[in-house]
């Protein structure tokens, strides 16, 4: 019991303080997807922490579900796996209903952003990102609020370092800021979607700053690409320090 | 209209009287559930190595400052390649402790391979304590711990933590609590990444586990002497020792430790 | 069956006016339809064998397993309904399980057949059930050592040295009987293992007709550290190839002194199933 005030009453209340358990933490990582013209990545650091703590140098939060979907929620970690298990349950439970049919990456969305918002008031405290082809053949992402709130994007970066490499890839991928030269700052430099050798050299640039700067960025770089071919993994070490 | 905080979503007193907690069954106090540690059990350290994994845990069951309880199991063996090691509450740790004995004697019921190819594996072991962890924190009633399932599955050793709020994580050394700050790094100095792991034999790893040991009882308030360690190897299966003590300690340091006490200088 | 027509054998709560149970009597009727199930006592343990009724070739052999486990301790064999059986496991799981969740240790087995005989008597009490269709032989090693029960549908239970039900019970007892004459000072399980095979076996001989598979599970206190286990690969083999190799000794003392004709011999199979009264 304790006697509290508010900022913006005169009256003084006595009414017992909630001391409740928190059943949030903080993992730490980031993660980083973008769309290409005919391919899609979705990258994420392996360093898994709890406050100055560094878990583990390697455990992987970038899953392929199949039906060539990447997902990853970054956040609360458990949460964040609570999350993959119930939509690759979901894909499964689809595949069933539905005589094997491949689940299209805007039917992957909005079931995740049922999954999210069906939390509403106990959310998920993750930042969600999907990416794969779309019915064309085009590479897309989709990216999530921890609610459910979404929208299909060429790239979004999540967690810890989303606001240290946003900026980055607004310059870099959709060319935001960048002008034609001699236009004197007057014609912006048009859009033009990238390779996959591009976009692998940005996403490792973009982690190797994200390291520099963020204390739960690091220790390995993990990559799924998906193509026309499938989903493909890379690996890349980062600083452990 | 009343723009306090704490009168938001309550019908003004002025035009309806007084609230009535009773209304919708409000209870005037909040539901309780546990929302502290009692007994609590500390650290437990862990290792892979070439052949297996180690893990060790010590035998105290402190209540708050008090050393309480002097001869604690915290390491409990599930079939015959697994370890579970726990920190935190004693009771909830008791709790997990039920669950894992009817777990194994569930799996008992109508199989004749229970000893064999169906006998419980560390990986089913720990996807279980998961999602029971996970339920729990997700009910708003955790259960208090941190815990460490270690063991070998498929010929490969197997080692990954599980804690209140259902946070998952594996590493080739793992360590709660205490041990996650003092005995993780020193452990890293053996195996610090996944290829190391081949490079290290039983002794090497089992040296560094005793080192932490005596580590953490100079430096844990919380922590005894006594203390337990598994090990489960491949080849020579599960082996536990519940009477080892930290040996070979050298106070001298102590008096150079100033800034406590009565000493004047 | 001088009982068919009075009507008093279509309720359960009904005595006849010469104080029978005719439901009961029936489900009795069932167990001595059963394959032949048997448990015996030793020095060091229980051990349990069954005879499994080949009734159709399309089974899987050694994969239709009938011996359960109630607790780790604890084994149970039986003769009659099988579905009755397992519903009866089932129950005797819940019972053990709560009560080491109650009281922090294995429930001891006479503990446990108590709560086993009080469950299938109540099911003698109610007009809208029917009695279980089974006598189970269960037993294992607790704290006090070996025991070895067998409970009826009417919910009495006996503790034995030597325990048979089903279809070759009379055969099967006379052998456990010569057996343990044999043996005043009891057997140890691995003999047990061996005389269970045979028993099975012999027990067999009146049902020549229908091929069977013998099943075999024990608890020793020196062999599976107190806990119930199936004995399976050599052991079995041995127990098997024993049984088998004193089969055909025995065809040729031709010492049948054990009667075959069951169904004349109801009235007598009561007296010598419940001995003491």
């Amino acid at each position: 019991m304790s006697t509290i005030a508010s900022e913006y009453a005169n009256e003084v209340s006595n009414t017992p303080i909630e001391h409740q358990f928190n059943p949030y933490s903080d993992n730490g990582g980031t993660i980083l997807g973008i769309a290409g013209e005919d391919f899609a990545v979705l990258a994420g650091d392996t360093r898994h922490t709890t406050d100055y703590s560094i878990n583990s140098r390697y455990e992987p939060k970038v899953f392929d579900c199949g039906d060539d979907i990447i997902i990853s929620a970054n956040g609360f970690a458990a949460d964040g796996e609570a999350l993959v298990k119930r939509f690759k349950n979901s894909i499964k439970w689809y595949h069933f209903d539905n005589n094997d049919k491949k689940l299209a990456l805007s039917s992957a969305a909005r079931n995740i952003q049922h999954l999210l918002y069906g939390k509403r008031f106990f959310p998920y405290y993750v930042h969600t990102i999907i990416a794969g082809l779309d019915e064309e053949g085009k590479g897309a992402v989709y990216s999530f609020d921890p609610v459910g709130s979404y929208e299909r994007e060429f790239c979004r970066a999540g967690g810890a370092a989303a606001s240290l490499i946003m900026p980055f890839l607004d310059n870099q991928v959709n060319f935001k800021n960048q002008y034609t030269p001699d236009s004197n700052g007057k014609v912006k430099r048009p859009f033009k979607h990238l390779s996959i050798d591009e976009v692998i050299k940005l996403v490792r640039d973009a982690f190797t700053s994200a390291t520099e700067r963020h204390i739960h960025v690091g220790d390995g770089l993990e990559i799924l690409i998906v193509t026309k071919e499938g989903v493909r993994k890379e690996f890349y070490e980062l600083k452990r320090d | 209209m009343n723009h306090d905080p704490f009168a938001w979503g309550r019908p003004s007193d002025e035009t309806y009287g007084q609230y009535n907690q009773a209304i919708a069954n409000a209870s005037n106090f909040p539901k309780m559930n546990t929302q502290q540690p009692i007994v609590t059990g500390t650290s437990v350290i862990s290792i892979k190595y070439n052949n297996g994994t180690i893990i060790a845990a010590d035998r105290l069951g402190a209540y708050g400052s008090l050393l309480r309880f002097t001869d604690v199991d915290r390491l409990f063996p599930v079939g015959n390649n697994t370890v579970v090691g726990i920190s935190g509450d004693i009771s909830d740790m008791q709790h997990i402790e039920k669950l894992l004995e009817d777990l194994e004697t569930e799996n008992n019921y109508d199989n004749s391979y229970a000893d064999d190819e169906e006998s419980l594996k560390p990986s089913y072991v720990f996807e279980y304590l998961a999602a029971v962890m996970y339920q729990r924190r997700s009910k708003m009633n955790p259960l208090w711990n941190a815990i460490v399932v270690a063991g070998v599955e498929n010929g490969e050793p197997f080692l990954r933590y599980v804690n209140l709020l259902g946070v998952t994580y594996s590493s080739p050394t793992l360590a709660t609590g205490f041990g996650a700050h003092m005995a993780n790094p020193l452990l890293r100095r053996i195996v610090d990444r996944d290829s190391d792991v081949e490079k290290t034999d039983l002794q090497t790893a089992k040296n560094a586990i005793l080192e932490c040991m005596k580590v953490l009882y100079y430096r844990d308030a919380r922590s005894s002497r006594k203390f337990s360690l598994a090990i489960i190897d491949k080849d020579q299966g599960l082996t536990l020792e519940k009477d080892l003590q930290v040996e070979n300690m050298t106070w001298d340091f102590a008096k150079d430790i100033k800034g406590y006490g009565t000493q004047k200088v | 069956m001088t009982s068919i027509g009075t009507g008093y054998d279509l309720s359960n709560s009904v005595f006849s006016p010469d104080g029978r149970i005719f439901q009961v009597e029936y489900a009795n009727k069932a167990v001595e339809n059963g394959a032949t199930s048997i448990g015996i006592k030793c020095t060091d343990g229980v051990v349990f064998a069954v005879e499994k009724i080949i009734s159709s070739k399309l089974l899987v052999p050694k994969k239709n397993v009938k011996i359960q486990v109630i607790d780790r301790h604890i084994g149970c064999v039986y003769s009659g309904l099988i579905p009755d059986g397992r519903h009866l496991v089932n129950r005797g799981r819940e019972e053990s399980a709560n009560f080491k969740k109650v009281y922090g240790q294995p429930i001891g087995i006479p503990a446990f057949a108590d709560r086993i005989g009080q469950y299938i008597q109540a099911y003698t009490l109610y007009n809208s059930v029917r009695p279980f269709g089974v006598s189970a032989i269960f037993g294992g090693i607790d704290s006090e050592g070996p025991h070895l029960y067998m409970v009826e549908p009417n919910g009495a239970f006996w503790g034995y040295k030597g325990a048979a039900t089903g279809k070759g019970r009379q055969s099967a007892k006379a052998e456990l009987e010569k057996l343990f004459n044999e043996h005043p000072e009891g057997l140890t399980t691995r003999q047990a293992l061996k005389e269970a095979a045979r028993i099975i076996y012999v027990a067999h001989e009146d049902n020549k007709e229908k091929g069977f598979e013998l099943e075999l599970s024990w608890c020793s206190e020196t062999e599976t550290n107190s806990l119930h286990k199936f004995v399976t690969g050599d052991l079995l083999e041995e127990a098997n190839e024993h049984a088998k190799r004193e089969m055909n000794e025995g065809d040729d003392s031709d010492d049948e002194d054990v009667s075959s004709d069951e169904d004349n011999n109801a009235e007598q199979d009561r007296d010598g199933d419940i001995q003491l009264e």
